[in-house]
């Protein structure tokens, strides 16, 4: 497993996961092993009883990506192939269940950038849910679900939707163990003005070390304001991490996207015991709005920068071992409504040692009904 | 610290530098003058335009879908995204009219 390890820095945004499986398994409990396994089949159960019973009026659909992303991270190439396929099947007006796994293969070099070529395959499930629409301000959820810190693991994680595919170096603050929770999260929004709404999360989540399915005991909380008619929203997080010592946790983020032009800026930062930083990308469509009719206005330009200050990493944080600066600049091309092609380069400076950061992904993305007939 | 400055004052005129861009340019065949374009947008769809604010910050609209899978898919952003009951309802209509 150490090799796992020595691979998750450069493993795109697939780090969580082989991190996840890299991770020291401290507490091995065969009877936790059985509940949560009997617990998850259980879920699944619920859920195709439950669909077919709905069949008639609310069609379970199949979505997600498939992907080859190709990597070149300080000279060692890399290369993943990944399918993340999601699963989201209505129980009537009220209840929904969702999922979405993470298949993918890793293909390294065994001495980094020498040796014969290796590879390793890794699976985990990001999220398999229960959600109760309570009322229009309260949404109930139970099971394994992302761990909303910050923005980028709920909303920017998805390989087709994530502009670069390196994730942020912060990314594992608040996300730490594999970025998904077991427990229970309330949410919804708690005032809705026409000009303004704001929203909430809270969650717990149990400490789970069965193999693809680990989560950290911590209890959290997110708040955002949105400002519709400005494309403009800010936000705060907090997290208490209920094991390894407890510690506090906590972040903001930001999010701006004019209507008026196709430009997308955002922008995070973290704090935890084990270091801090900041991320702000901006990423532009080449055209006058943000319409996709023409060729050029498929194109987008990203430019992402980085900083990161180490404070007290243990190896569990998965954070850097010395201050990084990194930018990022790519490009994606989506093809047709369904292919993206993305590009980018990145130049990591640390006292560790500097780094080219090479990646090119081609993306298909996929809906479609869980059985036929849906789609009419 | 020198780094960052420049970085982030480069990051500053990459945005503004693309923002310069983003003036109105010439219709392409068969669009419609820019004037025509702006009395359409004034009388925009609500559930496009709540589409618009919510969806389309992280998606491209989807190409298809039929009404029934419509449900599932903003049952899904319903809790995803955070829409409202509004939002829900108006981007149900805006989709599967």
């Amino acid at each position: 497993m150490p090799v796992v390890c020595e691979m998750s820095h450069v493993c795109e945004r697939g780090t969580p996961t082989l991190a996840g499986l890299a991770k020291p398994i401290d507490h091995i409990s065969t009877e936790e092993d059985y509940e949560m396994k009997r617990a998850g089949l259980a879920l699944i159960g619920m859920l195709l009883a439950g669909s077919a019973a709905c069949a008639q009026s609310d069609v379970p659909i199949l979505s997600g990506a498939l992907a080859f992303l190709g990597a070149n991270n300080g000279g060692s190439p890399t290369y993943q192939p990944i399918i993340a396929p999601v699963l989201v099947a209505p129980l009537g007006d009220h209840f929904v269940v969702e999922s979405r796994a993470d298949v993918q293969g890793f293909i390294f070099r065994e001495n980094g950038n020498t040796g014969p070529y290796n590879g390793i395959f890794a699976a985990s499930l990001d999220y398999l849910q229960l959600d109760y629409i309570a009322n229009p301000h309260l949404t109930v959820t139970v099971g394994r679900f992302l761990t909303p810190f910050n923005m980028y693991n709920e909303r920017l994680s998805a390989v087709w939707i994530t502009n670069l595919q390196q994730a942020p170096i912060i990314f594992t603050i608040g996300t730490r163990t594999s970025a998904s929770s077991n427990g229970a999260m309330v949410r919804g929004v708690a005032i809705d003005h026409p000009n303004w709404t704001l929203t909430y999360t809270a969650y717990v989540s149990a400490l789970t070390t069965t193999e693809n399915l680990q989560a950290g005991r911590a209890a959290g909380g997110r708040a955002g304001l949105f400002l519709p008619h400005q494309g403009f929203e800010v936000g705060a997080s907090y997290q208490r991490f209920l094991q390894s010592g407890d510690f506090n946790v906590s972040g903001m983020y930001l999010v701006w996207e004019p209507p008026q032009i196709p430009l997308d800026v955002r922008a995070e930062y973290a704090h935890s015991p084990g270091g801090q930083g900041y991320w702000l990308e901006g990423a532009y469509r080449l055209a006058s709005s943000r319409d996709t009719t023409t060729w050029l206005s498929r194109v987008q330009a990203i430019a992402r920068v980085q900083q990161y200050f180490k404070g007290n990493p243990t190896p569990e944080d998965l954070l850097p071992s010395a201050d990084v600066n990194q930018f990022d600049v790519g490009l994606n091309y989506y093809l047709t409504h369904n292919i993206r092609l993305n590009g980018s380069y990145g130049r990591q400076y640390s006292s560790a040692g500097n780094a080219n950061i090479w990646s090119f992904q081609i993306t298909y993305r996929f809906l479609f009904p869980a059985w036929p007939g849906g789609h009419q | 610290m020198k780094l960052t400055l420049i970085t982030l004052l480069s990051m500053v005129l990459l945005i503004c530098s693309l923002g310069a861009f983003a003036v109105p340019q010439s219709p392409a065949p068969g669009q419609k003058p820019a004037k025509a374009v702006t009395s359409k947008a004034q009388k925009v769809d609500p559930g496009e335009q709540r589409f618009k604010q919510n969806c389309g910050r992280c998606h491209n609209p989807p190409d298809s879908l039929s009404p029934r899978e419509v449900k599932a898919v903003l049952q899904h952003m319903r809790v995803r995204a955070m829409l409202t009951a509004e939002d829900e309802q108006l981007i149900l209509k805006y989709l599967a009219p």
